[in-house]
């Protein structure tokens, strides 16, 4: 006997963020295990849960047209700080375009690694990303950090070349205000989609260094317009 | 068509016989195994025959003469049988039933049971890999799995005959015996302590038709065959209502021995699965086979839960 009156995954979309529950109907929800888990390790009622907890964070979206509403594509972004920006990130998206967004780099670490991928972080590896576009969802892969110097890091040239195909948005994100303190905002700038010519092939390593050459220089473009 | 399938006893080889009896290009079908069929067979042949009884499994196989084999004589360790008896009975099915076959110089395809076991799980192993990632078991019966695969492949190039190898998520149902379901029945469940591993599962009516799309299809190579989505120890212990117990480290050790007192063992393979998870990619398969809609894996498993719930009958007047 099949339980069709279910919802898929209990109502719980993995990709695009609908209605979230109160306290208590989340807290119930999780005591009866009626929440989805993603073939990446992900728990999107646990990341609508912990939103909530950063909901004063405020960001400002700057062409947030250029987030696809549907479909993958591999977010390129600035990294100065390297912790602070991803979760900037990934509160403008949701915010902007209601969908969740999975940031590249949890590290294989005890603890620390399925905690990251719990609240939607994934692994470095070229391969996992590209099966997490092909599944349809957004992903970040941050620029390599600059720390507090000026300009942008090195772009991860593997895992462009493992995704080649997947339209690329180069994203900038400043912090609202001087090193970082919540003064003003948060400033996310997103840039037009970025597409290697037609017929590029996966794994192609011209295609990917000229990929990844233009998702660094969009990004430097970007910051040194705002 | 003349097909063997052996490991017909089990639910899976079963419902693959019934779906081939309905099918009319399908001639003759003929099954072996160590038990009968779990349910009734209107054109399939039986023979209960021990997988490790070489010479009876031979002659079998040779007698019927059979031109494409569905070969479910892959034992899971604890399904079953103890570990020891299914890696022992998996390569005796596999290599006399196979080896037999091509001696008949009319096999024309196979299509193997496997599992997504082959890919190995853990550090440095990818999160959900498809069928291009390298292979690398690192539980015994992932080992199995490939040895069988690297039988058939060989016995493909040597008759230069396509050769398919279905990678099953842990296949679970009401029916299905498999350590997974029965661990996760138990009143209180062990759980990793500090992780949550997501893991997929497969539902064996989509099992069954993978294969026989597999085998009339003539396809050749290896699919990934998993349930849409995936669920976390944490969440199938609640979603059954059951108790969670944490652990971590040699705690493991424990909670094993505790489980099999319990009459639930956890083999290797299941153990890796709940601390680092098991889930692939499987979209190739959808694709190549036009599955079309899969359970998903949240559906199989409330299925498993919803079995534990017996409904008694009135008590009936005694007869004597």
């Amino acid at each position: 006997m099949r339980r069709s009156a279910l919802a898929p995954n209990y109502g719980i979309d993995a990709d695009r963020v609908l209605a979230t529950d109160g306290v208590v109907d989340a807290f119930r929800r999780r005591l009866d295990g009626r929440y989805a888990v993603d073939e990446f390790g992900g728990d999107p009622h646990l990341t609508d849960v912990l939103a909530r907890a950063v909901s004063p964070v405020q960001v400002r979206v700057e062409h947030a047209e250029n987030i696809p509403r549907t479909g993958p594509a591999l977010l390129v972004s600035n990294r100065g700080i390297g912790v602070v920006e991803p979760v900037v990130l990934v509160l403008a998206v949701r915010r902007a375009a209601g969908r969740r967004l999975r940031v590249i780099g949890a590290p294989e670490l005890p603890v620390l690694g399925p905690v990251l991928r719990k609240v939607g972080a994934i692994g470095y590896r070229p391969d996992d990303v590209a099966a997490l576009l092909r599944a349809g969802h957004l992903a970040a892969a941050p620029l390599s950090p600059t720390w507090l110097r000026g300009g942008v890091g090195e772009p991860p040239r593997a895992l462009l070349a493992a995704t080649l195909g997947f339209p690329v948005i180069p994203v900038v994100v400043r912090p609202g205000g001087p090193l970082g303190l919540p003064l003003r905002p948060w400033r996310v700038v997103v840039g037009e989609p970025l597409l290697p010519p037609a017929g590029t092939e996966a794994d192609d390593p011209l295609a990917a260094a000229e990929i990844s050459e233009a998702a660094r220089e969009a990004v430097h473009n970007l910051l040194a317009a705002t | 068509m003349r097909v063997l399938v052996t490991g017909m006893g089990g639910e899976l080889g079963t419902r693959v016989a019934q779906l081939l009896e309905a099918r009319t290009d399908v001639d003759d079908i003929a099954g072996c195994d160590f038990v009968p069929p779990r349910r009734r067979l209107h054109r399939a042949h039986f023979a209960r025959i021990d997988p490790r009884d070489h010479d009876r499994l031979t002659q079998f196989v040779s007698d019927f003469e059979p031109d494409a084999i569905a070969h479910f004589g892959v034992y899971e360790p604890h399904s079953r049988m103890s570990p020891d008896e299914a890696a022992h009975a998996s390569e005796s099915c596999t290599v006399h039933a196979l080896g037999a076959a091509e001696r008949t110089g009319r096999l024309a395809r196979i299509v193997v049971r496997s599992a997504i076991d082959v890919y190995g799980r853990g550090r440095g192993h990818p999160l959900v890999p498809d069928e291009r990632a390298p292979l690398a078991p690192t539980s015994p019966y992932g080992r199995t799995c490939l040895d069988v695969e690297s039988v058939a492949a060989g016995i493909g190039r040597r008759l230069d005959i396509p050769v398919a190898a279905l990678r099953y998520a842990v296949v679970a149902g009401s029916h299905v015996p498999s350590p997974l379901g029965r661990l996760l029945r138990l009143p209180a469940v062990p759980v990793p302590a500090f992780a949550d591993p997501a893991f997929s599962l497969l539902d064996q009516e989509d099992a069954a038709r993978g294969m026989v799309e597999a085998l009339v299809r003539g396809f050749d190579g290896p699919l990934n065959l998993v349930g849409p989505g995936a669920t976390s120890p944490w969440q199938a212990v609640r979603l059954g209502g059951r108790i969670p117990i944490p652990v971590t480290g040699p705690g493991w050790a424990v909670a094993c021995r505790a489980a099999e007192l319990a009459g639930a063992p956890i083999p290797p393979h299941v153990l890796e699965l709940m601390c680092h998870g098991s889930v692939s990619d499987a979209s190739q398969a959808v694709d190549a086979l036009e599955l079309g809609f899969m359970v998903p894996t949240q559906e199989v498993l409330a299925d498993l839960f919803e079995w534990a719930t017996v409904t008694k009958l009135p008590e009936q007047a005694r007869v004597a």
